[in-house]
Order: C-alpha cells, then structure tokens, then sequence
C-alpha cells in the first residue's frame, strides 16, 4: 500500500504567510518561517510553498524565504508561483527548494515542463493545476490563482503534462480553496485514475477525516493543508493520528 | 451623440494627480488632495488608525443603542443589507453583539446574479428578518435604458431605491434608527464634512448620491410620478416626524472590508464568487448585481477611474497590498470590458451595442483620453506615476 504524505502549504505573499478563501481575500497570518519550523516539528512529510501573487504581479520572491527554511526545517520542500524558465527552476533549487511546481507558465508554453523534467529529473517537476468545475465531471484550468481561464480540461491537462515529463500534479481545487468544505474527490479521482504520478489534492480541508476521504475517494497520494493548521483547528500529529486511526498508511513519527 | 462636458458636470480639475500614496486620481468627484498630494481618503486612513480611540467610540455605538432600543418586540434599527459582506456584517453586530432586534432592508438588484442570491438566502438563515423591495421591472428597465443614455451611469435607479427604500421602512415600521456600513463619502473620498460626525443629513442625498437628479427629474422623459413613486424618498415631513437618523457603524468600529468577508463567512453563510469579477480583480464585493460591471465600466470612461483602481486604492489604506501591486493591478484590470453579461444589459436596456458605444464615447473627455491607431488610451496613467511630488 502507498503512503500518503501529509504537506502543510504555505501561500505566500511578499514576506508574508497568508491565507484566502478561493484564493481570495488574502489574511496576513504572519512570519512563514515559523510557521513551517512549527509543522516540521508537529511532522510533516513535506511543506509546499506558493508565492500566490507571482504570476499576478510578474515578480518572483521566495528564494529568501526558501533558504530561510532550508536551514531548519528537514523535509522536501515543493516551492511554486512565478516559476518561468529552466533558470528560474535553478535558483529556486539553488535556495534549497527539493521540487518545483509550475502552472501559469507551463499552461502559456507546455514545453517548459519537458525541458525543467529534463534538466532536473522528473521527481522535481510538478505540475500545479488549479482546477475550477465547469460541469457535470468537467473542470477548467485556471492561472494566476484561480484568476484566469485557460480553457483547458484538467483531465487532459494532467495527462498532457505528465507525457511531457511531469512527475506529480498538485491538484487544488478553486471551487473548494479556503471553505473547509472538503476536498472534490470526484476531481481527485477523475485525475488520478488517468496518470501513473503521484496527485496531491489541495483545497478544502476543514476536518481531520477528509483527509480519508481524498484518500479512499479520490485516490490521491498526498494532502495539502493550510487553513485547518494555519488556524490551529488541528495540528499535523492529530490528523496523522486520524489518518492512521482510519487504516492509512502512514510515515511512523 | 453630444459630447457631454465631464470637467464642468462634475467639477473635475482639468489637469490630473495621482495621489502619492495609493490608485485614485484627483478626478474622483468631491475628493481633495492635500499639500503633500496625498487624498483626502488616504489621510482619513491614516487619522483612523492613529487618532480615534476605539474603545470611546464602541462606548458611544452601546449608548447610541441603548437610546433606540425598544425591549418591546417591534424593531429597533433598519440595516440596509443585500445580503454582502458588509450589510450583513452590520447586522450581525448589531444583533448577535449588542443585542439590538434589527429589520434588514434589501432594495433589488436590477438583475440579480446567482451568487447574490445565494447569499442573501444565507444571510436571511443565518438569523434575520429581511424585507425586499421589488420594483415594476418594466419600469426598472426603462429607468435603466434612460439614466444609461443620459447620465451614463445604468445604475441611477437602483441607487435611488438602495438610498430612500430604507427610510420608507423606517418609516412604515416606526423605527427610528438606520445603520449603515462605511460611510463611502468619506472612505473613499469625497466630502469630509462628514468624516468626524456618526450621521449623515438627509438632504445631501440628492448631491452625493442621485448627481443632482431626483427621481422626478424623469417626469420629462415620459415616466409618470405614479411609476416613479417607489423610487422616490418618504415625504420629508414623515422623516422629521419619524425622528430617523441614519448613521454609519464605520464611525463606531474599525472598518476593514476584507474582515467584514471573513466574520460574514463565519457567521452569516457568506461566499465569495469563485471567479474574479470584471474590470477588477477581487472576489469578494459587488457580486449582487449582473449590471455592476456597467456602472464601474463607465466610471473608468468618465474619470479614468476604473473598479480595479478604486478597490486598490482601499486595499492600499488598509494595508493590504502596496503602492506598487496596486499599480499591476489597475494596468491588468482596470480597463477591462464588461463582457459576460454584455448582451443580457443590452436586451435588459433594450439599446444596442452601437447605441452603448455612443453613450460610452460621449462621455471621453478629452483631458483623459486620446485616440491612438490601437483605439483609446488614458492620456494619465497610475502604473507611469512614480509617487513623487509633481509640484
Ligand atoms: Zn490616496
């Protein structure tokens, strides 16, 4: 049985950790490295990392922030938002980033995800979907933090990207960000029934039990949260717990 | 079509400024800049952060209360709400925090969207009783085609309703107290008498909100004072009669719009679109209305001031985003065509496109735009202003 990892995510804005709702309405939290040394220590299997106004203001800042946590906190970080070229992909890695992901960048020239899976491996290359329902079982690709349409069906997106090289989708629902509504795991399972890679769902954790849900439900192999742990509704170790209470295969801590 | 002079109708300065501090430019009606060419709403900001106590000021929101409530079952105060994030978050307040037993008072959207819906209905099960006024959609309509040709703004009849319906209900229920959101005259820019004082006169309504046209004034296009009358203010001697006093909760508390949205998603249902609205990049304010876009749209032909520059500019005060990030934004959005609901506001308007498009160039004054072999472009742009004095 695989395991499932369980990723903060940390959205990022300037020198701040905020926190929206369909990626709206951006709440300063406060100082993103403490609040990433706080899940490193809780146990989290990896933190995911996005800078949610890059794309929105064409200006890429984490590389500070990423080598701030590089140096205390010990597990895989995933860093996306404003991720434009093979260059880009080298000095966020250079920072101390272990993955990246790309969405806005990749959607305007999919040959970007080939050339980063390339030059750095496939296990580094994420594809980051924001996915936004359009109708019975069909969602859109959006960029720019659910913002702009693509006109793309996530579906074939996945699939598409993954051809190209991609090694993980991180999957955030639009619909679902920041209402602790739940995960869409029919969007879940839609994707990842099509791709051979790992799906990370993202958007809409309110309780410690969708983490199941996206699991069983929606196949998915890791779970991104951020509103259940930013405030202090749960902590990592309590959903681990939960997780575990429920038969999943989890990372011993 | 005529062109209309924007500079004298609204008594613009015919050289443009922006403020150093946040989006807006001196074309906005009413606004002022200081010495320093920092807006009026910029320092109103920046004196309601540093120079009001709070807590003096919840004291006298809890003696303003105590003055109107009535104990006896009948309400106390009439909160105009559409069922957004700030109405709703007055009434709750209101409610649920200082115990008073509020009426809220919807005037319709001229085309409600489904989103608005949505939330009014929540609003409504969140623990309130609302009343919604509807009026005659043929006339709504045809208000809308004549107040889109010739004040070039669709939105006149739906602000006359917004404005006098609550006093009506105050009014017809006896209720003495009205309680609005954020006073936008002085949020926003405009005039400041009104910036260090609870309450707002009823006789500068006609000046702030109707551009000096009453509801009667289209008696000489054909609509008769019968179809008109749901539009129009209670009678100003029921007002005095009624002792109604409209006050603004922005005097009492803090005003934070973005934590409006976050107290109404806790406590009153409240949802933001999941799409971003046009013209602007935010999720959260103005969902109710399909005609919005209309309104804002011709705001930005008139003054160069499009949604996107004002929400900035209001997220700049508050703190939200910087100077800079404002700028980004207004150059992506601020422009933009309202084009999801553009056949829908013709056929509801019942003008074609070539009819809007006059409309719309009439309203280009010449101190702000020229014409160049792309089309139309702003002589005066935010994102090419550098902040620093121009003196
Ligand atoms: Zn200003």
């Amino acid at each position: 049985m695989k395991k499932i990892r369980l990723i903060p995510r940390l959205d990022i804005k300037g020198p701040k950790l905020i926190k929206g709702i369909h990626l709206e309405g951006l709440r300063v939290m406060g100082d993103p490295q403490e609040f990433a040394r706080r899940y490193y220590e809780q146990g989290a299997d990896e933190l995911l990392y996005v800078d949610v106004v890059a794309s929105l203001y064409g200006r890429n800042s984490l590389h500070d922030i990423i080598e701030r946590a590089a140096r205390d906190v010990f597990v895989p970080l995933t860093v996306t938002g404003g991720i434009r070229s093979v260059e880009d992909v080298r000095k966020i890695l250079r920072a101390g980033a272990d993955k990246i992901g790309i969405n806005t960048a990749a959607t305007k020239r999919p040959e970007l995800i080939r050339e980063v899976a390339r030059k750095f491996g496939s296990q580094c290359m994420v594809l980051s979907i924001e996915a936004k329902r359009i109708g019975d079982g069909r969602w859109e690709a959006y960029t720019d933090n659910g913002r702009e349409k693509t006109g793309l069906d996530v579906v074939e997106w996945a699939q598409r990207g993954v051809e190209l090289g991609a090694g993980e989708i991180l999957l955030t629902s639009v619909d679902r960000e920041g209402t602790r509504e739940g995960f869409d795991t029919e969007l879940l399972s839609a994707v990842s029934s099509v791709v051979p890679v790992p799906v990370i769902a993202s958007g809409g954790m309110g309780r410690p039990e969708d983490a199941e849900k996206a699991v069983r439900q929606g196949s998915a192999d890791a779970v991104a949260m951020a509103d259940i742990l930013h405030y202090g509704r749960s902590t990592v170790g309590e959903i681990r717990a939960a997780a575990k209470a429920a038969g999943l295969n989890l990372r011993t801590v | 079509m005529k062109k209309r002079d924007v500079i004298t109708q609204y008594n613009l300065p015919t050289e443009v400024r922006f403020c150093k501090l946040c989006t807006v430019s001196n074309q906005r009606p009413r606004i002022t800049f200081d010495e320093n060419g920092v807006c009026s709403a910029c320092n109103f900001a920046n004196y309601k952060r540093t120079k009001i106590n709070w807590e003096e000021r919840e004291r006298e929101l809890v003696e303003l209360c105590n003055r109107f409530r009535k104990g006896n079952g009948e309400y106390d105060v009439i909160v105009p709400c559409s069922g957004g994030k700030d109405g709703s978050f007055v009434a709750h307040q209101l409610k649920f925090k200082y115990g008073m037993n509020p009426l809220a008072v919807t005037w319709a959207p001229l085309k409600a969207t489904e989103i608005g819906r949505r939330n009014l209905d929540a609003f409504i099960q969140s623990g309130f009783d609302n009343v919604l006024g509807t009026p005659n959609g043929q006339i709504t309509r045809k208000l809308t085609r004549l107040s889109t040709q010739h004040l070039g703004d669709p939105f006149q009849p739906f602000i006359y309703g917004q404005t006098n319906y609550p006093m009506h209900m105050a009014v017809k229920h006896n209720v003495q107290l009205i309680m609005y959101g954020e006073n936008g005259e002085v949020e926003y820019g405009g005039d400041m008498k009104n910036a260090f004082r609870p309450t707002r006169e009823i006789k500068d309504h006609d000046k702030h909100y109707f551009s000096g046209l009453p509801p009667e004034f289209w008696v000489e296009h054909g609509v008769s004072q019968a179809d008109l009358k749901p539009f129009m203010a209670p009678s100003y001697e029921s007002i005095m009669e009624n002792k109604t006093e409209i006050h603004f909760l922005g005097y009492y508390k803090f005003w934070d719009p973005q934590e409006n949205f976050y107290y109404c998603r806790e406590h009153t249902g409240f949802q933001p679109n999941t799409e971003r609205s046009e013209g602007t990049y935010s999720k959260y304010a103005s969902l109710d209305d399909r005609i919005d876009g209309y309104h804002y749209y011709l705001g930005y032909i008139k003054f160069g001031i499009g949604r996107t520059t004002s929400d900035a500019a209001h997220e700049i005060r508050d703190g939200k985003i910087t100077r800079e990030e404002g700028q980004a934004l207004v150059r992506r959005y601020d422009g933009e065509f309202p084009q999801r609901y553009y056949q829908e506001f013709l056929d509801y308007c019942g003008i074609t496109d070539e009819e809007f498009q006059a409309v719309v160039d009439s309203w280009r004054s010449d101190h702000l735009w020229r014409k160049t072999s792309e089309g139309w472009e702003l002589k005066h742009a935010v994102w090419n202003d550098n902040g620093e004095s121009q003196g």
